[in-house]
């Protein structure tokens, strides 16, 4: 009974992420990918992506911070960072990674500020989600169930 | 200034001419003078000839003399004895009229000539000397007729009265001078004048010899006088001749005067002038008198005419030689001065206008170079402002897009199904639509600025076109309007691959699908398009005609704009693999009117009345037509049909094909192909290749001519738009089918009997052998060579089953395979699938297949609601738009064109389980319609059969390996997952520098080992920004150290840039194919199937 109200909050859950647009079809690619020989796919892809996220949003930082700030540079950090975003679903860092690059093409420091710290948002809002979504998977793992199939 | 040099000629010349003229004149003069001098001596000697006469009085009175001397001379003396000499010397002498006798004393004797008749006049009384004044009685003279043979007197005598001669002057003169007198005198009877001649005889008497002065001027008179008139008088003023008329003359001391009578009676005497006639020299003078209004020239000189002294005047008229002479002249010199004058004038008005036409001329270049200047700052106003205005939209796009971000952030937010979830939902609706407006004006911008650029790459043609009226065909439904693609001539497909910019061309055709879509309500949209070789002999023929025309009008001009022009267009065409494609987007709507018609094109300009309510900028056919031009070609509206409604708008580009025939056969065929096309343009329809969306590189030629074989395939069609029909009966005709088209159901009901009927018929009285096409066995061939992928295993397994079926008994007569083309939405579905469920079972010999056409919206085509047994396996369901690929795939399914005869031997195992080749064996998977397609097979078929066509599909990498150079981890970890999945093994570095370093060595060890190389991988993943060495840099690396082992490994370029100038880049780079980020399962798929085809 436990576990079957779980599924359910999982399923909710994740609905709800695609729903508001954090996700999009590339996280259910992700899962489709995962299977037996690699039961952790999706955590490891997206603990990966945690990881050089963070490092690109530190460089990205220290580049903004500079007097004289090469944004040929902060350019393909923010390049890197919406492949990678776009690459797992994170929709709306995606977006943000793009309105991001449009300013850096026009040399807007302050813009490009405020488009950093509205990237740093958006990405510390879906790890949480994201970290919650997989939570809940654990739970659902530890409780003896299995994963159910999202739909997009 | 030149044109006063033609007075020069004239002011020369007229002083020399005068002067010629002058000698001339004074040579005329002479010559009149001289002739004048003549007239002068002539008269003279005239005089002269006439003094002899003077002599014979003397030699008269000698000859009395010596016969009285001595004597007394009574009269009786005198009657006998002078009276006979005289008589005698009358009739001697010549010219002589009187002669008489006088006595000192008063006789007389005297005969004189009157008339014919001689006269005697005698007095014999003496007058006595003394008494001074004599008594008339006493003295009297008479008159007597004489003989004028003998002189004897006879008849009456007359008494006349006397004269006292004897005291005359002239007598006594003669008395005193011995050598006689002349003088002038009357005769007897004073009839006329005489010259009388005297001389004494023995101082007694004196003889007279009388000449009439009529007969001594007749003399002067007879010589010419050459217009002249002569005037004589004696010095006592007494006028012999009266040359001028109504003139008198009056001589007085050596002085000719001359007076005129003007009037009849003479009372009006005028003096005129004198002339003196006194001769200084021997040249008589000259002098100019007028007389009566005339002038002439007077010659005066004195003259002894009988020893009378006298005076004679010659008149010449002035206007003589010279003076005529003198007269024309000077009319010559007015004529030549009035002459030169006007010529002056006219000169003078030549230069005034000369003058006027240069100022002028100032004035118009003065304007001019006014203009061009104002003109040159209107258009560098006008390009500033674009210049300013592309700048403007560029900003607002960017701050466009940070709204359309904000509106998705705040989307997020907002509670779904609210109020201001719609209005959020509206707001992006309006700056999607604002992005699009901004996005043609940028275009429009562009085009002005000249940035436009043409970004080449190569493209399926034929794909674009089918995909863009994909794109609008839901669009058309759902005003009812049908957009159909029309396959023409299907030349497109031969020339699909081609090399140009895809993107703009799609531009330019989705821009007039939905103009044409738009602005028709009902009917249909029709969009076709050719290839066709550049028209190079007229183009290039036109092209040096003009060009002569154009050098001329340039080295004249000296614009070379025209020129340049066309040099770009002789540029595009030399292109040996250069074709001309023309498109055609056809509609039924409310057309253009023919007067706007050239407007359309112009920037912001809509037709009025038609664009009511349907929104846009009026920028879209401006763009399309710069579009278009920018690829070479043109745009315009073709002229339709009279009665035809709606617009035809045809425009032709210039695109380079990319002829690499993939396979061998392909080659040849193609060669094939190409010679039928040249030879004669009516075959070319049937050399239609068709080529498959699902395996590019396969080719299938059709039958270049309808195969020997009595009966082929029949194609039955039931389709409502009749532009579709139209358009599909076309390529089956064209391909050699017979085909039977049908609109109503009703009446494909019937049509269905009529042909069973006949079927059977034909079935029943023939007795056919097989005749089993070897194409069908090509075909099978075909179909195994297209790869595992396409064809899978049971596929295979269907050609094996299906190969020995047709050993039957065939019919003549009747066709081999029959298929029925059903528009779903016709009838009612179960009403249509009932009659071709009887119309098969009817069939024994005859192979048939039905497809459904089915909307992809509102599915009509229902399995549930028909019985099992009606429906066939080997009927497909087809979703609309049905053109383009759908259609060569329909085609495909005749054994023509390697269709499996399926049908047969199918029919025994209706309704019933087992792995059912047919379904799989057909190229169902679209590459372009993926889930489509799987759709469509879930519709007919039971899922184990789509299980086992995905569990084929599913690994397609397998024993593949594969290189990831990817410098993301999460995207390296990504791509190994999918490719994994796909069942390829995966070597994985994360820079440039470490690929190529793995491809080298790979290679190398693959040598060491083997005779034959190996590829190290068979795809290499390749992302484009890596750190050390990029992407790019790496591919040419790789494809450096290739080069040495004479391999081609496919690499396939990631980026996350989505646009085409990227895509172009990593083409150059050497990459055979190109993603955008993120990764997904079906672009990888294309990928490889794409890689694999070249």
């Amino acid at each position: 009974m436990e576990v079957v109200q779980m599924q359910r909050r999982f399923v909710e859950y994740a609905a709800s992420l695609f729903r508001e647009g954090f996700l999009d079809g590339q996280f259910t690619q992700l899962q489709q990918l995962q299977d037996e020989s690699n039961p952790d796919f999706v955590v490891e892809v997206v603990s990966l992506f945690f990881e050089d996220s963070e490092k690109l949003l530190n460089d990205l930082s220290r580049a903004l911070d500079q007097q004289n700030v090469d944004f040929k540079r902060v350019d393909s950090h923010v390049h890197q960072l919406k492949g990678s975003s776009s690459s797992i679903g994170a929709q709306r860092v995606k977006n943000a990674c793009i309105a991001f690059r449009n300013y850096c093409e026009e040399q807007n420091t302050d813009a490009c500020l405020s488009c950093l710290q509205q990237v740093k948002q958006e990405y510390s809002l879906a790890k949480s989600k994201l970290e919650t979504l997989f939570r809940l998977e654990q739970q659902i793992l530890t409780a003896g169930g299995s994963i159910p199939i999202m739909m997009e | 200034m030149q044109a006063f040099l033609v007075l020069l000629l004239p002011s020369v010349v007229i002083p020399l001419w005068y002067d010629t003229i002058k000698k001339i004149e004074h040579d005329a003069k002479l010559s009149s003078q001289k002739l004048h001098t003549e007239l002068l001596s002539e008269i003279k000697s005239t005089a002269e000839l006439v003094h002899p006469m003077n002599a014979s009085a003397m030699n008269l009175a000698r000859v009395l003399n010596a016969s009285v001397s001595g004597m007394k001379l009574p009269f009786s003396e005198i009657k006998n004895r002078v009276a006979p000499m005289l008589f005698q010397a009358l009739s001697i002498t010549p010219h002589v009229s009187q002669i008489s006798y006088i006595g000192i004393d008063g006789l007389l004797f005297s005969y004189y000539a009157h008339g014919s008749e001689i006269f005697a006049l005698y007095s014999n009384s003496s007058i006595s000397v003394n008494s001074s004044s004599p008594n008339a009685t006493a003295y009297t003279w008479y008159i007597q007729r004489a003989d004028s043979d003998t002189g004897k007197l006879y008849g009456k005598v007359i008494t006349s009265p006397p004269l006292v001669v004897v005291n005359a002057s002239w007598f006594e003169e003669a008395m005193n001078s011995t050598n006689g007198y002349s003088s002038l005198g009357t005769e007897w009877n004073s009839v006329q004048d005489l010259f009388l001649n005297t001389a004494k005889v023995d101082g007694r008497g004196a003889v007279s010899l009388g000449f009439p002065v009529k007969e001594v001027t007749d003399f002067l008179s007879v010589i010419d006088l050459h217009d002249g008139s002569l005037c004589l008088a004696t010095e006592d003023n007494k006028v012999l001749i009266e040359g001028l008329p109504n003139t008198q003359i009056m001589v007085s001391n050596d002085s000719i005067s001359f007076k005129v009578v003007e009037n009849q009676d003479g009372d009006q005497i005028s003096h005129v002038g004198n002339v003196s006639c006194k001769a200084d020299d021997r040249t008589p003078k000259a002098s100019v008198l007028n007389i009566s209004n005339k002038d002439y020239v007077v010659y005066c000189s004195q003259l002894e005419i009988m020893g009378v002294k006298s005076v004679y005047a010659l008149a010449f008229p002035y206007r003589g030689l010279e003076s005529r002479v003198h007269k024309s002249s000077r009319s010559a010199l007015i004529l030549h001065i009035v002459m030169v004058v006007i010529m002056v004038i006219l000169v003078s008005m030549f230069m005034f206008l000369l003058v006027g036409a240069a100022r002028r001329e100032m004035y118009l270049r003065a304007k001019l170079i006014k203009q061009m200047d104002a003109t040159q700052q209107a258009e560098r106003k006008s390009m500033n402002k674009s210049l300013a205005f592309a700048s403007a939209s560029h900003d607002v796009r960017a701050s466009l897009a940070g709204l359309t971000g904000l509106i998705d952030i705040s989307k997020d937010e907002v509670a779904p199904g609210s109020e201001i979830e719609t209005n959020l939902i509206q707001m992006e609706g309006c700056t999607k639509d604002l992005l699009g407006i901004l996005n043609s004006i940028l275009d429009t911008s562009k085009i002005e600025a000249g940035k436009m650029q043409l970004e080449e790459e190569e493209f399926n043609l034929e794909e674009l076109l089918e995909d863009v009226v994909d794109l609008y065909h839901p669009v058309g439904m759902k005003k009812g309007v049908d957009v159909v693609l029309d396959p023409h001539d299907g030349s497109v497909a031969k020339f699909s691959r081609v090399k140009g910019d895809r993107m703009k061309l799609k531009q330019v055709l989705c821009n007039l699908l939905s103009n044409a879509v738009k602005f028709t309500s009902e009917g249909h949209v029709s969009i076709r398009a050719w290839a066709k070789k550049p028209s190079s002999e007229s183009s290039v023929l036109a092209s040096s005609q003009k060009s002569m025309l154009n050098r001329l009008w340039s080295f004249f001009c000296k614009n070379n704009e025209a020129f340049k022009d066309l040099e770009a267009s002789n540029k595009v065409q030399k292109n040996p693999n250069c074709m001309e494609f023309v498109f055609e987007v056809d509609d039924t709507g409310k057309g253009v009117p023919k007067e706007k018609q050239k407007s359309v094109f112009e920037n912001y300009v809509q037709v009025k009345e038609t664009a009511l309510g349907t929104g846009g900028t009026g920028l879209g056919l401006g763009i399309v037509q710069s579009l278009v031009r920018l690829m070479g070609g043109d745009i315009g509206i073709v002229d339709k049909e009279i009665g035809a409604k709606g617009t035809c708008f045809r425009f032709n580009i210039f695109l380079t094909t990319c002829d690499t025939v993939p396979s061998d056969h392909g080659k040849e065929e193609d060669i094939e192909a190409q010679g039928h096309a040249t030879s004669s343009y009516s075959y070319q329809p049937l050399d239609l290749r068709i080529q498959s969306t699902c395996n590019p590189g396969l080719n299938i030629l059709t039958s270049p001519r309808p195969s020997p074989r009595a009966e082929g395939s029949h194609v039955i069609i039931l389709m409502q738009s009749d532009e579709r029909r139209r358009i599909t009966q076309r390529l089956f005709e064209t391909l050699g089918i017979k085909v039977s088209v049908l609109k109503e159901w009703e009446r494909f009901l019937y049509a269905l009997k009529k042909i069973r009927r006949k079927v059977s018929l034909s079935h029943r009285s023939s007795s056919g052998i097989s005749e089993f096409s070897p194409r069908s066995f090509r075909s099978g061939s075909f179909s195994s060579n297209a790869g595992p992928k396409d064809m899978p295993l049971s596929a295979m397994d269907g050609t094996d089953l299906t190969l020995p079926t047709p050993r039957k008994t065939y019919a003549r007569g009747t066709p081999r395979f029959i298929l029925i083309l059903i528009e779903a939405t016709a009838g009612p579905f179960p009403e249509l699938c009932r009659a071709v469920a009887e119309f098969r079972k009817d069939l024994q010999n005859t192979c048939c297949r039905a497809v459904w056409l089915d909307k992809p919206t509102l599915r009509s085509v229902n399995f549930r609601d028909v019985p099992e047994e009606m429906i066939s396996p080997n009927d497909l369901v087809m979703l609309k738009p049905f053109h383009g690929s759908r259609l060569y795939q329909v085609a495909k399914l005749l054994p023509e064109f390697g269709g499996p005869m399926l049908g047969i031997s199918a029919i025994s195992q209706v309704g019933k389980a087992g792995p059912e080749p047919s379904l799989s064996s057909l190229p169902t998977t679209n590459r372009t319609t993926p889930r489509k397609s799987r759709s469509r097979v879930r519709l007919v078929k039971e899922p184990e059969i789509q299980e086992v066509g995905t569990s084929s599909n599913q690994n397609p990498l397998r024993g593949k390996r594969v290189l990831i150079a990817e410098d993301s981890m999460v995207l390296c970890k990504l791509a190994t997952a999918h490719v994994t999945r796909l069942g390829g093994t995966v070597e994985a570095c994360d820079n440039g520098a470490k690929a190529v370093e793995l491809v080298c060595n790979g290679l190398r060890n693959n040598t060491k080992n083997n005779a034959s190389i190996i590829l190290p991988y068979d795809y290499i993943l390749m992302d484009c920004e890596m750190p050390e060495m990029d992407g790019y840099e790496a591919t040419k690396r790789i494809r450096e150290e290739e080069q040495q082992y004479g391999v081609h490994i496919p690499i396939i370029a990631l980026t996350a840039h989505a646009n085409g100038e990227e895509a172009k880049r990593t083409i150059e780079a050497g990459m055979d194919y190109h993603l955008s980020k993120p990764l997904k399962r079906e672009t990888l798929m294309g990928a490889i199937e794409y890689t694999n085809s070249r």
